[in-house]
């Protein structure tokens, strides 16, 4: 039996996508270190990290992406664990509504809310209107993270187990469903962090002044900074990325264990 | 229009010979000259100043650090009245600062003043979105810079001309079909869409005069990007001061204003030649104007009777403007000789011209029905 | 009560007292309700609203005269050049996704590539918008690291007429994100297709490209075809990349919308709805394409 080793072909494949990732980010780099002609230096870094813009930015996209884990969170978890348990026939519909913020993109969504609660000053006034619709848009990874996760686990004996104990259903959720799912929602959470740290059209339209829409202004006026914003973007980004794969990782053994149990 | 145009070299050949006078005079005697008129103008403000400072804040929206100097004059602003300024979405349009105001109504963060172009302005008018109010120099600023009503007023102009980066374009385009030339391949901007965009229009109306047309036809303006485009030197980007630092629109028609803040910006790192046109030289003014529903209205005020007041109006000619109350100004000697020389030399301007209401106009609805189909259109 | 259910009775832990089968349902339908509020609040219904509002004036009547401003030739190329772009992308970026991820997935890859791989198409898909823009002026623009590049080897881009900010630019700019996207949706469906199949195809004499044309293909089309039109929405609905890259001058119909939102486009505000409602239906039908595709190829492989 001959094991299959990486042709030509592959190592080809493996080679170009490596260059055409990194060159781009090479050039980022390159154009985000230069002060002068020839010169070399982390002026842009500084004078990013020194603007107040900056931190004022970055702790507002921050803010909206916790409150946006929170509210999904809040909403999410009992739903899939109602639709897990109790309700599989609804399972098509979730997955269908899983797949309209797909159809419905986040420039055409932003016209929807602007048009439809315009007269809802307190809705608009705020970044709140921001979070109600970062919410919707991080729906599709949330709703597919916490149901991955729901599916792992044997719901239906564990409820009966809690509720033979005499808990109602609210200790169910909080004290014996949710410590379980502590990976599939720390993976969702981080999804919708990137997702909402990185969000630039509804921001942009709704006239907030989240990270992104900072990022665009660096962009349009310092040349150099910009480049170093989104080298300082994409190492926050690989960051999350880690998280996840590394609680990904855990949640594979976690998986094991709680079945184990049974 | 001719008058207008005499009129307008008078105030450049005025305001040349005041800043030669003052050549000589150190600067103790220029402050002293200075004070009373900046104590003058700002005295009898108490009341509105305490109004304001309740108020505690004020939107702006749409105004780049980096043009005509308004870094300094929000920096400016607020040190001297402690009252902290939100500037939403400092990439904006004109047409962006008007759509804002509506959409933002009734909420906190609505913009209280607007900087627009003509054709905004005007639209604000009769859409009703301003309230009149005048400054007390009113009176020194040229009518033809001011709504008779006190709906907006004229804040500051300056020419088309052409910014290029020494290395990346041996020889800079001095006149309008320097930059047909095959070197300049996908090089040449316009501060983004002239349908929305007042330095844009300025670009399609300045080539307009350039290329056969006139102030009350610029169908040549839009067949030259048209031509522009076909030869391959056309850029849709907007030619923001970052996207030609990172040298992605190397050639990049805006206003002198703008393109001399960059020449100083790039001074060290990539050095640039700024040109007035030969030919096709068009100005264009922007107007301040106060938004019915704004939120702090005592600090809008403020922040107008700031800006046309000498400090206010010094600022904006360090940022290289020809601020409204210039030849005002010019006249009563107040302009110091340093700042005085950072402006072109009048002889660049000679040939100037200034569009009229209904010129503009009749120019946006042209570019309404023409530019899309003609020149954003794949 | 037969004695053999009693038996399993007392076998099983004791059942607790549940209320009636009919109360515990209402409880779980109470459960879901909230969330089924929310999206019909904030996703359903404004999307209505949007398909309603194409179809009125101002005071709310009844019009076809945005749908049908629609169909002017400037709109209509924007919605060309949006398909184009997202269709070109799309399968750019699937072909080459599909290529570089089977490389990592196959049995013999070394083990180190495919968690990289991951890691990296997690953050690279992330990193559409507005960094991408800046990372490919930087790269391919007029004074970019290739471009200049190039230029020291006698090859000036510009010159040849080639610029960032055209369709082909920002098709390249698009397939920067669109590769790992596929790359991260069809590895796991890759993983599906198992050696022993190719080693039991071998053992029956079918070279490479047969395998793949009557097993590999065939096994992998749903999730291929569930791939690309997830990439082709993704390009159709970008916003934030194709605004840093080209300002509001290439005729996407996204900017479009923007523009008619944030005033720099004065039609009225339901021609932006007519707009949006366009959009929806184009990527709706690719939805719907899909899914119907999917039913015949399961139907196939049955």
């Amino acid at each position: 039996m001959k094991r299959s080793r990486l042709s030509p072909w592959n190592i080809l494949w493996l080679v170009l996508a490596a260059v055409y990732f990194l060159v781009p980010l090479y050039g980022s780099l390159e154009f985000s270190l230069e002060t002068g002609p020839g010169q070399y230096g982390f002026d842009a870094y500084r004078t990013i990290l020194h603007d107040p813009q900056f931190r004022n930015s970055f702790l507002l996209s921050l803010r909206l992406a916790i409150f946006t884990v929170i509210i999904s969170t809040v909403l999410m978890v009992p739903t899939v664990y109602w639709v897990n348990l109790k309700l599989p026939r609804l399972r098509r519909v979730m997955e269908t509504i899983a797949l309209l913020p797909f159809v419905v993109p986040p420039v055409v969504l932003a016209v929807g809310i602007l048009r439809l609660f315009a007269s809802f000053t307190w809705l608009l006034s705020g970044p709140q209107v921001l979070v109600v619709s970062y919410v919707i848009l991080a729906l599709p990874y949330t709703y597919r993270s916490l149901d991955a996760g729901m599916r792992a686990m044997d719901l239906r004996t564990l409820t009966e187990a809690a509720q033979n104990m005499g808990a109602n259903w609210v200790t169910v959720l909080w004290r014996i469903i949710l410590p379980n799912l502590r990976f599939a929602m720390l993976s969702a959470a981080f999804l919708t962090v990137t997702l909402v740290m990185g969000e630039y059209t509804m921001s942009s339209l709704m006239l907030f002044n989240t990270f992104a829409v900072y990022m665009n202004y660096i962009g349009g006026s310092q040349a150099n900074p910009a480049a170093a914003l989104a080298m300082i973007s994409l190492a926050l980004t690989w960051v999350a990325m880690l998280a996840i794969l590394f609680i990904g990782r855990g949640s594979n053994r976690r998986g094991a264990h709680v079945v184990g149990t049974n | 229009m001719s008058t207008r145009d005499i009129s307008r070299r008078e105030v450049l050949k005025r305001g040349a010979l005041g800043g030669i006078g003052l050549a000589g005079l150190g600067s103790l005697t220029e402050l002293m000259r200075l004070a009373p008129a900046l104590a003058a103008g700002m005295g009898d403000m108490s009341a509105l100043i305490a109004a304001a400072k309740k108020e505690g804040h004020l939107n702006t929206i749409a105004l780049p650090r980096d043009w005509a100097n308004y870094g300094e004059a929000l920096d400016t602003f607020t040190k001297n009245y402690g009252i902290p300024i939100s500037n939403a979405n400092p990439l904006g349009t004109s047409a962006e600062e008007l759509a804002a105001i509506t959409r933002l109504k009734g909420q906190g963060r609505a913009p209280d003043v607007v900087d627009v172009s003509l054709t905004f302005a005007d639209k604000g008018k009769t859409q009703g979105l301003f309230t009149p109010y005048k400054v007390s120099t009113w009176s020194t600023i040229p009518d033809s810079l001011k709504d008779a009503g006190g709906l907006y007023t004229g804040d500051y102009w300056g020419a088309m001309s052409f910014l290029s980066i020494n290395h990346l374009v041996k020889e800079a385009p001095k006149d309008w079909s320097d930059l047909l030339s095959p070197k300049l391949r996908g090089m040449v901007a316009i501060d983004g869409d002239p349908r929305s965009a007042g330095d844009a229009q300025g670009a399609v109306v300045a080539a307009a005069l350039a290329n056969g047309g006139s102030l009350n036809n610029i169908e040549p303006g839009i067949e030259f990007f048209v031509k522009l485009k076909k030869a391959g030197n056309f850029n849709p980007s907007d030619a923001y001061t970052a996207t030609i630092a990172k040298g992605a629109t190397p050639v990049a028609i805006k206003w002198d204003y703008l393109n001399l803040a960059t020449r100083d910006l790039l001074a060290k790192t990539s050095p640039v030649t700024v040109t007035i046109p030969k030919s096709g030289v068009y100005a264009g003014p922007y107007f301040q104007a106060i938004s019915k529903s704004a939120p702090n209205p005592n600090a809008a005020k403020l922040w107008l009777e700031f800006l046309y007041s000498d400090a206010g109006q010094l600022i904006w000619l360090k940022g290289y403007t020809h601020p409204a109350r210039y030849l005002d100004m010019a006249k009563r000697d107040v302009i110091p000789a340093a700042v005085s020389k950072l402006l072109p030399p009048a002889s660049a301007y000679a040939k100037v011209q200034f569009a009229s209401l209904a010129q503009l106009t009749a120019a946006a609805a042209v570019l309404q029905e023409q530019w899309g189909p003609k020149v954003s259109g794949s | 009560m037969t004695s053999g259910a009693q038996e399993a009775g007392s076998a099983l832990p004791q059942a607790p007292s549940l209320p009636t089968r009919q109360r515990k349902f209402s409880f779980a339908w109470l459960g879901v309700l909230p969330f089924f509020a929310y999206v019909a609040t904030f996703l359903l219904v404004p999307s209505i609203w949007l398909v309603v509002g194409a179809f009125q004036t101002d005071s709310g009547a009844f019009t076809t005269v945005q749908v049908h401003t629609l169909f002017q030739q400037q709109y209509l190329d924007a919605y060309k050049t949006s398909i184009e772009i997202s269709l070109a992308s799309a399968l750019i970026g699937g072909v080459c996704g599909l290529f570089v991820a089977y490389s990592a997935v196959k049995e013999g890859a070394p083990g180190w590539i495919r968690p990289l791989l991951t890691t990296f198409s997690g953050v690279a898909a992330n990193f559409a918008g507005i960094p991408l823009a800046f990372a490919w002026v930087a790269t391919l623009g007029t004074t970019g690291v290739i471009t200049a590049f190039l230029a020291n080897h006698g090859i000036d881009l510009y010159q040849h007429g080639f610029t960032l900010y055209s369709f082909t630019g920002l098709t390249v700019v698009y397939t920067y994100f669109q590769m790992p996207l596929m790359i991260l949706v069809i590895s796991p469906a890759l993983d599906g297709v198992r050696t022993e199949w190719r080693e039991a195809a071998t053992n029956l004499g079918a070279g490479q490209l047969q395998f793949w044309r009557y097993v590999g293909i065939p096994i992998l089309w749903p999730s291929l075809l569930g791939a690309f039109v997830l990439l082709f929405g993704s390009a159709f609905a970008a916003y934030a990349t194709a605004a840093a890259l080209v300002g509001t001058e290439l005729n996407l119909v996204p900017l479009l919308i923007g523009n008619v939102v944030n005033g720099n486009n004065t039609s009225d505000p339901q021609f932006g709805d007519a707009l949006a409602l366009g959009m929806i239906v184009i990527i709706g039908f690719t939805v719907v394409l899909n899914i119907l595709l999917q039913r015949r190829s399961d139907r196939w492989l049955r």
